[in-house]
This record gives C-alpha cells, sequence and structure tokens, in this order.
C-alpha cells in the first residue's frame, strides 16, 4: 500500500495536541543564566535555615548511631524472634527511594520519553543519596560496622571465604553495583554541565575545580558520538540493574521458609513498589524545588502530571501484587500462610497492614482524576501517603512476618524503642541536607539535555537517514 | 487503497484439513489425556496471542506512543484471532473433568483440594473462562473495531476514546492472564502455587504477539505492503523482543530460584518432574531457545532492525513460546516427552488454522490506520 | 612562528551548522570537527566520522565479567573453599547468578563509562587549544563551531575563513597551536596527579589508624566486649569460682575410650583392631605426618626437623627394641605421650591412633625389606 502524506490527517486537533516541554520563551543561553546561576550565587535564608533543620535531624540520628555504638544493637527494638525490624525495612525503603531516579534516567530514556530530561539529574542525585541512607542501616545491624569489610571476598590469613550461597551476600554485590553504576551514570551526565559551568564562571578557584571535574570537556562532535553510545550503553545496563537490585533485595526474604516471605512475586513486586515509592518522593522534592527555585517553566505542570499518572500505574501494579499475595495464601490452602495472612488485616499489627492498604492502594486511585494530578495539595497527598504506606509495607512484610512463627512459644509482640526513630529521623536528615548541598552546588537541571530538545535544537531531517 | 485480496492458499488449507482429520483420529484413538493436554495446549497458546496483541494496541494508547502507529494495524488484525478462540476456548472446558484434578469428584476428600474445591470446580472455572473469553471480544469490540472504523470516519474522537479505554484493558489483560495461567495451566497441578506465574504467561504472552506481529510486518513489507514502515520501527520491535525475552529470562528465572532455595516438597516436585530424563533436556533447550539464543542474535544495535535477523529471532521466540506452553502442559501427564501424530495433527489443524485467519484478516482495513491522527508523526519517527 | 591550530567558525543554530559542513568539507582545507554545546543528531556522518565501537568494548567486557564472577564464585564455593550451607551442595549455579549478573553490569558500565572518556575520548585533557579559545564559553553555552584542524600539515587560515565564512559562519576564531607541544605535558594535570597522589597518600594513612584505632577505643569496644564466659577466666556465677565447668565424672569423649591399661607393660596385649588396608595406611600416614614426623623423622629414625631446635631425643623406631615392641606398646605410648613425648590421645582418635601403628610398623617393614619381601612385591 502505498501512503500518500497528502490524504493524512494533517495538523492534531487540539485535544489531541500534547502541551510543550518547556513553558515561555526558554533559550539555550537563557537555560544557562537560569540553572547554572544557582552554584554562583550565595543561597536565600530559608535554604539555611532548611539546613539547619535537616542538620539537626542528621545530629540526632549520629547520636542514636552513637549510642547504639555504645550499648550495642540492644539499643534497638529487635528482639527474638524479631531480629529484622526498623533496620532492614529502612534499608530496603531507602533502596527503593533510589528506584525512582534510575527508572527516570535510564528506563524513560530509553523510551525516548523527553519529559525525563528536565528531571532527570535531580532524580538521579536522590538515587545516590537514597542509596547513602540505605546502606548505613546493615552496616550498623552486622554489630562490628568496622569489620564490614569481611562482607567481600578477598584473600586472608583465616583462609576462609565469603558464601556466594547466602543472599544477603548478594546484596552486598548488588548494592555496591547500584552505587558505582548511578555515580557513573550521574557524573557522565554532569560533565558537559560542568564545562558549562566552567566557562561562564569568573572566580579562579571555581574555574580550577569545574576544570578538573570536567575532565577538560571541549563538547567535540567526535567525542559526543562516544559520550551518546556510552550514555545509551548505561542506559540499558542500569534498566537491567534496576530491576536486579531490588530484586535481589527481595530474595533476602523470598528465599526462606516463612510465610509472608516465601512469595514468587516479591522479585517484580518489590521492583514495582520501589519505583512507586521512588516517585512519590521525587514528586514532593520536585513540587519544593520547582517553586523555591523558579523552575516553573523547565519542570512544568505536564511534568508532574505525567509522574502522578505512572504514580497511579504504579499503585495499580502493587494492587494486583497484594491482590495476588491475599489469593495466593488463600488458594495454597496452607495453614501457616492463612494464619500470616490473617495477621496483615487483623490481630496486633492489622492497622500497619490496613494502612498499607489505604495508603499505597486505594489513596493514589485519586489520580485518576486529572484535577489531583494537577493540583499541589493533592498530589502531595497522595505523594506523602505512598511514602508512609510504603515504609509500613516494609514493616508489614518484616515484622508481621516475624512477630509469630512457626513456634507459638517465641510469639512476640515488637516494640521499636527511640533510638530505632532517631535513627530513621537521622536518615531523613541526612538524605535532606544532601539533596540540599546539591541544590546549590551543581545544576539541578540537566541542561545539555533539555538544550538538545529545546524546539529548533536538532537540525531538520536532512537527507542523512537515506 | 485497501489491501490486495488474499489469494487463496491451498497447502494452508490442505495442512489445516488433514490437522483436522488427525484431530477427529486422535480423538477416537489416543487417550482422552493426551488429546485434551493437546487441546488446551493450542487454546492457550492462541490465547495468548491474541490477548498480547491487543496488549500491544492498548499499551500504544495507554502511553501515547508514536512510532507504533504505523504498524498499529498488524496487532489489531492478528487480535481478531480471539474471535476463533472462543468456540477452541469453549469446547477446551471438555479438558476440564478429565485434566484438573480439583473438578474431578475426587477432589472433595483431598486435603488441600477440598478447601478450593468451589474454585476449581467445573462450574466457576468454566464461567471465569467464559468471562475472560468475552471480556477479549470487549476489548476487541472497542481497540480493534474503531480503529477500522476511523479508516474512514477519521474522526480522532476514538484516539480520546481508546485513551480512555486503554488503562481498562490493561486491568482486563492482567485478569485474563492471570486467569488463563491460574486455571488452565497451574490447574493442571492444584497443589501447586505460584503467585508470580501470571507474570510468567504475560511474558510468554507479550514475546509471542511481538514476534508474530514482526513476521507479519516483515513479510506484508516483503509484499511491497506497509510501505512507510521502515529500520527504525523494526529496530523497536527488536528491542521490546530482546527486552522481554530478559524480562521472561528473569520471571522464570526467579520462580525457579526461588523454589529451589527453599526447597518445600510442594514446590519443587513441579521442577522435579521437569529436571528428569528428556524433560531435563527440554528444560534446557527452552532456557536456550527462549532466552540465550535471542539473546545474542538481538543484543547489537544493528541486529535489532535487521530484516533478516529479526525475521530469524521472530520465528525462534515464537518457537520458543510453543516450546513453553508444551513444557507446561505435557509434563503434568506424567512419562516421557509425548510427540507423535496427534501432536502433529493438532500442530497442523490450529497453527494451519491460526495462519489461515491471520492471512484472511491481513485484508481488513487499511494497511495502516490511516485515519489515526497520530500516523504522521509515527510514520515521521527516527530512532 | 605561532602556527594554527584550527579555524572555528561559529554558527547560530544546529540546523545552519548540519548545512555548513558538506560545503566546508568539500574544500579539504583540514581536517574537520564540530564543537557543540550538545550532541548534534546526524553530523556525525556528514563529519565523516565512524560509529562508536564502545557497543562492541562493552559486550566483550561484560561476558568478560560474567565469566569472571562465575568463575570466582565456582572456585571459592566449590574448589577452594567447599562447605555445605544451608544445605545447598558446594556447587549450585543456581546461587551464583545474582552476584554473576552484577559483576556483568559491574564491568560492562565501567567500560562504557571510563572507555568512552579516558580510551575513547582520552579525557582528561586540559591542555587543548580549543580550551583555550575565547570561542569556548559560547560552544559549551548556545554557540555551535565547526573547525578546520591542522591535520599534521599546516593549515591556512585565509582559505579555511574564507571557506567558513562562504558557509555561513558568523564569527571566525583561529585558533593559534600551543607553544609547547601540548599533549604531552600540563603543569596543571602533574600537580592535580601530585595532589591527589598525596591526598590519596594522606587519607590512607588516616584510614589505617583510624581503622586500627577506632574499634578498641570505648565505646566502640563496648561492642565487642560483651557479657560473656571466658573459659579460664574466673566467674562469680558459679559457687567455685571458675569460669568453665568440667564434665561430669565418667564421661567419655566419642572416639576417645579409656585404654583400660595403667602401664605401657599392660598395654602390651592390646591387639591392633583395625584391618591391613591401604586405607588405614592412609590414614595412618596422614596422621603420622602431622603428628610425628616433626620429631620421628619421615623414616621413623629419630631425626625430625623439630629435633635440633628442642635438644630432645626422640626414639629411633628403626632400633630393634622398637621393632620388637607389641603394638599394644606403640599405641600405649602414642595414646599417653613417653618421656617429653605428649599425650596424642586429644588430637588423634583412637581409630587414627591404631592407623599410625599400622604405618610404623610398614616404615619398620620398608627400611629392614628382606629379600623375601621384595620377591613378594615383585609377584605383585
Amino acid at each position: 500500500m502505498q501512503v500518500d502524506a497528502a490524504t493524512l490527517p494533517g495538523d492534531l486537533p487540539e485535544r489531541l495536541r500534547e502541551p510543550a516541554l518547556t513553558e515561555g520563551l526558554v533559550t539555550a543561553g537563557g537555560l544557562d543564566d537560569q540553572v547554572l546561576a544557582f552554584p554562583e550565587t550565595r543561597p536565600p535564608k530559608q535554604w539555611y535555615i532548611a539546613l539547619a533543620i535537616t542538620l539537626s535531624a542528621l545530629g540526632i540520628g549520629l547520636g542514636c548511631i552513637g549510642y547504639t555504638f555504645f550499648k550495642g544493637i540492644g539499643a534497638w527494638g529487635n528482639n527474638s524472634p524479631v531480629f529484622w525490624a526498623f533496620d532492614i525495612i529502612n534499608f530496603v525503603f531507602w533502596i527503593g527511594i533510589g528506584h525512582a531516579g534510575t527508572l527516570i534516567s535510564a528506563i524513560l530514556f530509553l523510551f525516548r520519553k523527553r519529559w525525563r530530561n528536565a528531571i532527570a539529574r535531580f532524580a538521579e542525585a536522590m538515587t545516590i543519596f537514597a542509596v547513602l541512607c540505605a546502606v548505613i542501616f546493615p552496616l550498623i545491624h552486622v554489630g562490628r560496622p568496622w569489620l564490614a569489610f569481611w562482607l567481600f571476598p578477598y584473600p586472608n590469613q583465616r583462609a576462609i571465604w565469603t558464601n556466594f550461597r547466602s543472599p544477603l551476600l548478594w546484596d552486598v554485590f548488588a548494592v555496591n553495583t547500584y552505587f558505582s553504576v548511578s555515580a557513573m551514570f550521574w557524573y557522565l551526565g554532569l560533565i558537559p554541565d560542568i564545562a558549562s559551568m566552567r566557562d561562564r564562571t569568573t572566580s579562579k578557584v571555581r574555574k580550577v575545580i569545574y576544570t578538573a571535574l570536567s575532565l577538560g570537556w571541549r563538547g567535540a562532535a567526535s567525542h559526543w558520538r562516544h559520550y551518546e553510545k556510552a550514555y545509551l550503553l548505561l542506559a540499558g545496563l542500569a534498566t537491567g540493574l534496576v530491576l536486579s537490585v531490588h530484586s535481589v533485595v527481595s530474595f533476602d526474604f523470598a528465599t526462606s521458609v516463612v510465610p509472608g516471605w516465601h512469595m514468587t512475586i516479591f522479585p517484580p513486586y518489590f521492583v514495582a513498589g520501589a519505583i512507586f515509592a521512588g516517585f512519590a518522593m521525587v514528586v514532593i522534592v520536585m513540587v519544593v524545588v520547582r517553586e523555591s527555585m523558579q523552575l516553573k517553566n523547565l519542570i512544568t505542570t505536564r511534568h508532574l502530571e505525567v509522574m502522578n499518572k505512572v504514580i497511579l500505574g504504579m499503585a495499580c501494579l502493587m494492587g494486583y501484587s497484594y491482590f495476588m499475595e491475599g489469593f495466593t495464601a488463600w488458594y495454597s490452602m496452607n495453614e501457616y500462610l492463612h494464619h500470616g495472612f490473617k495477621n496483615i488485616i487483623s490481630g496486633t499489627y492489622g492497622w500497619a497492614g490496613w494502612l498499607t492498604i489505604s495508603c499505597n492502594i486505594l489513596i493514589p486511585q485519586l489520580l485518576w482524576f486529572r484535577r489531583c494530578r494537577t493540583s499541589y495539595f493533592w498530589m502531595i497527598l497522595v505523594a506523602i501517603a505512598v511514602t508512609v504506606g510504603m515504609w509500613f509495607e516494609r514493616f508489614v512484610i518484616i515484622v508481621i512476618s516475624l512477630h509469630q512463627d512457626f513456634l507459638p512459644s517465641a510469639w512476640r509482640v515488637y516494640k521499636p524503642t527511640v533510638y530505632d526513630f532517631g535513627i530513621l529521623l537521622g536518615t531523613f536528615g541526612l538524605f535532606f541536607t544532601l539533596v540540599l548541598i546539591f541544590a546549590r552546588v551543581l545544576p539541578v537541571i540537566a541542561t545539555t539535555e533539555v538544550k538538545g530538545i529545546l524546539p529548533g535544537a536538532q537540525p531538520e531531517h536532512g537527507g542523512h537517514h537515506g | 487503497m485497501s489491501g490486495k485480496q488474499t489469494s487463496p492458499s491451498p497447502a494452508l488449507w490442505g495442512a489445516f484439513l488433514l490437522g483436522g482429520a488427525g484431530v477427529l483420529a486422535a480423538f477416537a484413538l489416543v487417550p482422552r489425556e493426551r488429546f485434551w493436554a493437546n487441546w488446551v495446549l493450542w487454546f492457550v497458546l492462541m490465547a495468548t496471542l491474541g490477548f498480547g496483541s491487543l496488549f500491544i494496541v492498548a499499551l500504544e494508547h495507554l502511553v501515547n506512543a508514536r512510532w507504533s502507529v504505523a504498524i498499529r494495524r498488524i496487532p489489531e488484525r492478528i487480535a481478531t484471532l480471539l474471535i476463533p478462540v472462543v468456540p477452541v476456548g469453549l469446547v477446551a472446558l471438555g479438558a476440564v473433568p478429565v485434566l484438573y484434578p480439583g473438578a474431578r469428584p475426587e477432589a472433595a476428600h483431598h486435603k488441600i483440594l477440598a478447601g478450593k474445591a468451589f474454585w476449581l470446580g467445573t462450574p466457576f472455572f468454566s464461567a471465569r473462562t467464559v468471562i475472560a473469553l468475552a471480556l477479549g471480544l470487549l476489548g476487541l469490540y472497542l481497540l480493534v473495531r474503531g480503529s477500522l472504523a476511523q479508516d474512514q470516519s477519521r474522526d480522532p474522537a476514538f484516539n480520546l476514546r481508546a485513551r480512555k479505554f486503554a488503562p481498562a484493558y490493561m486491568a482486563i489483560f492482567a485478569l485474563v492472564t492471570t486467569l488463563l495461567a491460574f486455571d488452565w495451566i497451574s490447574g493442571l497441578t492444584p497443589e501447586w502455587y505460584s503467585d508470580i506465574f501470571g507474570v510468567y504467561l504475560f511474558a510468554g504472552s507479550f514475546l509471542c504477539a511481538l514476534s508474530v506481529s514482526s513476521l507479519w510486518i516483515l513479510s506484508l513489507k516483503g509484499e511491497g505492503r506497509l510501505e512507510g514502515v521502515r529500520g527504525d520501527h523494526l529496530y523497536n520491535l527488536g528491542g521490546f523482543i530482546f527486552a522481554f525475552t530478559v524480562f521472561w529470562a528473569y520471571i522464570g528465572f526467579a520462580q525457579y530460584m526461588l523454589m529451589w532455595y527453599a526447597n518445600m516438597p510442594e514446590e519443587v516436585i513441579w521442577y522435579k518432574i521437569r529436571l528428569q530424563g528428556a524433560w531435563h533436556v527440554l528444560t534446557v533447550l527452552l532456557a536456550a531457545v527462549h532466552f540465550v539464543i535471542p539473546f545474542f542474535l538481538l543484543v547489537t544495535r544493528d541486529a535489532k532492525g535487521e530484516p533478516k535477523n529479526l525475521r530469524r529471532a521472530a520465528v525462534l521466540m515464537l518457537g520458543a513460546h510453543l516450546l513453553d506452553m508444551y513444557w507446561l502442559v505435557f509434563p503434568n501427564l506424567g512419562g516421557r516427552p509425548l510427540f507423535s501424530w496427534p501432536e502433529l495433527s493438532f500442530a497442523l489443524c490450529f497453527g494451519g488454522g491460526s495462519l489461515l485467519w491471520m492471512r484472511a484478516s491481513m485484508s481488513r482495513g487499511e494497511d495502516m490506520p490511516v485515519g489515526d491522527p497520530f500516523l504522521r508523526e509515527g510514520l515521521e519517527f527516527r530512532l | 612562528m605561532a602556527e594554527t591550530f584550527a579555524v572555528l567558525g561559529l554558527f547560530d543554530s544546529a540546523d545552519a551548522l548540519a548545512k555548513a559542513i558538506p560545503g566546508v568539507r568539500d574544500r579539504k582545507l583540514g581536517r574537520l570537527e564540530a564543537y557543540t554545546p550538545y550532541p548534534i543528531h546526524g553530523i556525525d556522518e556528514a563529519l565523516g566520522l565512524r560509529r562508536s565501537p564502545l557497543g562492541g568494548m562493552v559486550l566483550v567486557m561484560g561476558i568478560l565479567g560474567a565469566l569472571t564472577a562465575f568463575g570466582f564464585q565456582y572456585w571459592i564455593s566449590a574448589v577452594d573453599y567447599p562447605i555445605v550451607t544451608g544445605g545447598k551442595a558446594p556447587w549450585s549455579w543456581e546461587a551464583f547468578i545474582p552476584i554473576m549478573f552484577e559483576v556483568t553490569v559491574l564491568f560492562a558500565t565501567f567500560t562504557a563509562g571510563l572507555g568512552m572518556l579516558f580510551l575513547l575520548n582520552k579525557l582528561p585533557f586540559f591542555g587543548h587549544p580549543v580550551l583555550q579559545s575565547k570561542a569556548i564559553s559560547a560552544i559549551t553555552r548556545d554557540r555551535f563551531a565547526l573547525a578546520l584542524e591542522a591535520e599534521g600539515a599546516t593549515l591556512d587560515p585565509a582559505a579555511c575563513e574564507a571557506a567558513l565564512r562562504a558557509a555561513g559562519a558568523r564569527e571566525i576564531e583561529v585558533v593559534p597551536a600551543p607553544e609547547r607541544a601540548p599533549f604531552v605535558t600540563s603543569d596543571f594535570v602533574l600537580r592535580s596527579l601530585g595532589g591527589i597522589f598525596l591526598a590519596c597518600a594522606g587519607a590512607g594513612v588516616l584510614m589505617y589508624w583510624a581503622v586500627k584505632l577506632f574499634p578498641v577505643l570505648p565505646p566502640m569496644s563496648y561492642m565487642q566486649n560483651q557479657p560473656r564466659l571466658n573459659a579460664f577466666k574466673p566467674s562469680a556465677f558459679f559457687k567455685d569460682g571458675f569460669g568453665m565447668r568440667a564434665p561430669a565424672p565418667g564421661t567419655v569423649a566419642r572416639g576417645h575410650l579409656p585404654l583400660g591399661a595403667a602401664t605401657q607393660e599392660e598395654a602390651a596385649g592390646l591387639a591392633n583392631p583395625l584391618p591391613r588396608t591401604r586405607e588405614v595406611f592412609e590414614m595412618g600416614k596422614a596422621a603420622y605426618h602431622n603428628r610425628c614426623e616433626v620429631c620421628h623423622g619421615a623414616l621413623g629414625k629419630g631425626q625430625g626437623s623439630l629435633t635440633a631446635a628442642y635438644g630432645a631425643k626422640p626414639a629411633n623406631l628403626q632400633a630393634q627394641q622398637f621393632r620388637d615392641y607389641p603394638d599394644g606398646k606403640i599405641y600405649w605410648a602414642v595414646t599417653k605421650g613417653k618421656n617429653q613425648m605428649p599425650a596424642h590421645d586429644a588430637d588423634l582418635s583412637e581409630t587414627q591412633r591404631w592407623a599410625v601403628v599400622h604405618y610404623v610398623r610398614a616404615l619398620q617393614r620398608a627400611q629392614n625389606a628382606t629379600d623375601a619381601d621384595l620377591q613378594q612385591a615383585v609377584r605383585r
């Protein structure tokens, strides 16, 4: 069949047209003046106030960690049979927060969703900070953090090796790889932006720092072709990695025979949950950044709406997973699974189960309405609900499954101590401290990538495709 | 104008009729279990292909994809396979009292099965299948019929309607695929359960639909149709097949590894019978043709959009999906892998029949959704 | 004379740049290069750039990573340190897949990132002439430069300028070649590298002391000094004040039945319960190697490697006195010790001790072989 271009419908009808990726007139130079100017100016007073708050939270966390070192793990609420509690909940929670960054930077890149360009940088930074927060927990939980290097297989006088058949060791490799790859991805994206900053700055000290960091990037076409290829390859690799990392985290639970942990759906379900929680965090941070840094023309309502749609989609996937968990628990006709599932919706921690279901499945359904997807109030409400809900989901999985195991005489109700909460608060402090510093030190928007998608940024399609 | 009239294909008709005769002979001659296992296999295969093709269509509407507008008509046409799937599925209900232990009278005295006898019993089982088939027809009506009508009407209102319906189809697809997996496949061993099983079948279903779409696209391009479809579009198809072979391997490995690790008797038995004797060979072969070989066939950038290579990979994927279905259904009969004239007859009859149907459907509407306002962008798509 | 390294023509839009390339290229005035603030699609072919070989490098390194990880895990778990844990056999390929995947990604990522930066783009490179040009701050901002660069030979700046102007360049900048060959040295690089090296060295020393000192400082040490009962420390918990408990009277450890003979003479009547099989001799040989050889020597002649160091005089087991010993008396000496020789009942099980006796007999016979023995051996 010959498709005659003349017979095709021409311009899109108004209803189907998508809003532009930027608002108002954005030029490449204007973009630099807007985004790269932040590191060159002094932060406003509000920034210092925010930093003081986050640093105080961090200080409280450090104090609680110090007390834990002083007193031992007994300072926490963990005790038989709930050997894993806040430490692992927080670990899984933070690793999950990181996944949104990789999704935005890698998976959406592969799908050529160009709206990602404006938010990718911030989301990637959040990935790295979240992984940093996450690794604190297993490090303390091993009891002797200064011996944590024993987790690595290195030749030693003790002539012993690590146990490669343990999912906990897979975690070590997965999380380290995740951190390295995320950092590499982030840095690679930063290089051209830092080169721009190098060539703008008038300060000598900054010039030296930016020169070193940009590695002498000069924007040569012969470099860009390798650069783009590397970026594409990294995106592909990071996509596989993001699936694997939370899957490996889920293996920590699912390889066991604990009812409520041994579920074959755990790997994809953990990944979906991680992206879900991560997106909620990105929405919260992006709203604040957009308002406080006057980036409304670059991070438009459309960006927020699309992110909210992703959250909605993930909420539905989570709904499917919860449903399958419940269905399989019934379908198995296994009394232990029945008991475990009953504990989620009733019993001591029934409230946590219902909180999880409401926050993760029910409240995000608000996002079906366009009004809720575009209004700050509703989207922040949903995002906070999701953050809380996803934290409690891990609480449900870990604490509820453990507190009543196969041995009724060992059953015990778990109660966290003030130090558990303090360390959790501390990681929030650390996370937001790093976010605040990042926002003032490095370009918060990948200017190079946004420049590439501005109208007229690319040559007209000339015959180069043959 | 409209695509060419399909020329009659005596070879396909011959295969179909010969296979049909073989199927009738099998009904009379071979044990009931074997006959129905073949029937279930082909029902699930055709259903996954039909629903998977509709999934490709719905996915485009859901995420506002542009590149796939140019090739959308092909999965839309393949999805019409859901019409012949209805009688095939209804006849397949005859297998329920034969093959499915949960629907047999003994189940009432079985410790595990008695508790879910209502769910596994013939009445509710049949009702679920009928609902699933009806939902398939509904999706077909809303997504495909509307799109065909748009060829004439050029009314963009269809795009808005389809965009609204797409999320609902996703829910339908999740439900139906899970039901197919749990009822028709995992129901063969009702003591065994794995909550990832629906996702596993989804991966196979999507891959199968992608491969068959790619094959038809390449074949139509060979006839000089689908002129605007370029290497860039083929690259995306290849990329999706590549990504989802990895996804399939991920899901399959996760399920296997978790069961292997926990080593619970009621779970590992399912793999135990598939890792013995000749089944072990088939299991390794499945991993090779469903993941390893297509992975390396499609891993480089050039390979994904190269028509010859894509055809090779798509044929392999289709064969792998068939093997996957065989590997899911047949070990439950006990004993060694069966392959002889009954299986061959079923392949000729149902495979030939599906091909005939799809061949005929290739003249439905225009080759491209010419009424779709996004077609221009779809044709202009560059990597 | 300051040679020209490149002539840059600046364009306002990517489109103008792309349109200018073919015309300038056809004049063949020098090596063509473009400097742009972001990647411009479709100009690679026009500039005559080949496709990046990075994909192949990453594929090879990824496969290498997979093989490395799998081989490493296999060797450690199944060869060097084979221990059954969690009911999983040493060789469990399923358990090696996750780490194999992670290491594959790690290798591939580092190849993609670092290979792109260091190998293909030859960065860091701070001395490139274009970085010293006035145009660079426009290039990394919003301008697009087409450059004609000296390709070994000299460049004709005037001709280049004319060509670029004809192609529509708004501004022209002639970039001089640096005085020294910039490709070899750059003070900045050396200074930075030196600084980084010193910083690393300093950080390493600090880390070393931190790791050394940190754990033993209170409060960190509290975690190590947990309340527990040390075997040879006093304890207030038991009435007798000892931390360690003695076993109940009459307790017999497995494989350590009491001898039933008070003196060596009484033990003379004990018979060796073990058969004279190859396995038993192998067991005896191993035990002899571990426990006896340092003093009695490999051949039992009483000249082991420790003899000189301790000034002891171990028995020469080849002496007639010991060749005449009944098995039971040797067994008694191994079990209870004799003179300076320590008792070995704690180190060797009953079976091992009897196996040692067999092995000593074999040593004695081997060192004093007769013609009959030789014939017997030949017949075998």
